[in-house]
């Protein structure tokens, strides 16, 4: 079972550089929250993986808060893109320059 | 055999997770994501995590993606995804950031010994074997005790974002202003 720890790792990282690599990539504002959505994949991934090498259960339920908050951020996020998108009638993130519009 | 299963799922997962970066269509791109989801959802089944395994199905793959697909066919964003130009260079620095930063921890995890640890199977069965419970009664018992506080903290941190999301979605009127409170009662 010791090179699935490793390969699980390794697996871990490549997905967040991924999604690091869509968030500096991409301008459209839902393909950056999927981008960190694949990185939050990633940090839960190594934290069952660890979990399970350990034999610990707390990596279980830290995966259940981070899905938690993860999908209040979705909520919230996606709130903010509509009401962004009914303003400048696009969500592209490299030209939004207001706080308030 | 194992080892074949769990190849295949690894390459699976990166290229559905590539597939997610390459993909124009912000459709295509969604649709990468939940395969890599229930990749990663089939990783954990293989690492007898079956509760987790579910959750992540049933949150991720099916109700976080379905909303985002939601807001994609909402604002009907047809406009295939270019690249971000707000800064000059930014794409190559970025990519060089990032792979620098892939080496940096595909190295860390390299010299990372794993002798002291103990070996996973074995250790969980025993856990298992010794209390004589489900996998899902032990989260469960931990959630309530140990991680009470941040439990609760869960559902204040829900109820914001469900009010937050409502008050930032709301509609505006014809002339395009916020409707306040005091309009609205007045309305009513």
């Amino acid at each position: 079972m010791e090179p699935v720890f490793q390969a699980n790792l390794i697996l871990s990282t490549l997905l967040f550089t991924i999604g690091v690599l869509g968030v500096m990539w991409k301008r459209n504002a839902i393909s950056l929250f999927m981008s960190v959505e694949l990185m939050l994949n990633a940090a839960n991934l190594a934290f069952v993986t660890f979990a399970f090498q350990l034999g610990l259960l707390s990596g279980g339920i830290l995966v259940l808060f981070i899905m938690t908050v993860a999908a209040a951020e979705a909520g919230v996020g996606l709130a903010i893109f509509i009401a962004l998108f009914r303003v400048h009638r696009h969500i592209r993130v490299d030209e939004q320059d207001m706080l308030r519009g | 055999m194992f080892l074949l299963i769990y190849s295949t799922l690894f390459a699976l997962t990166v290229v559905f997770a590539l597939g997610v970066l390459v993909f124009r269509n912000t459709v295509k791109s969604a649709i990468s994501l939940v395969f890599t989801m229930l990749c990663i959802a089939a990783n954990y089944l293989l690492m007898r995590q079956e509760f987790v395994a579910f959750i992540q199905v049933i949150v991720y793959a099916g109700a976080i993606m379905v909303v985002f697909l939601f807001v994609i066919m909402l604002l009907n964003l047809r406009e295939p995804e270019s690249p971000a130009w707000y800064l000059r260079g930014m794409r190559y620095w970025g990519g060089a950031l990032a792979f620098l930063f892939f080496f940096v921890l595909a190295w860390g995890i390299q010299v990372f010994s794993v002798a002291d640890l103990t070996p996973g199977a074995a250790a969980l069965e025993e856990l298992r074997r010794e209390s004589g419970q489900a996998e899902v009664t032990q989260l469960a018992t931990l959630m309530v005790t140990r991680y009470i506080v941040p439990f609760l903290l869960t559902s204040v941190l829900l109820l914001v974002a469900v009010i937050g999301a409502i008050v930032m979605a709301r509609r505006k009127d014809e002339d395009g202003r916020d409707i306040t409170f005091d309009e609205d009662e007045e309305g009513a």
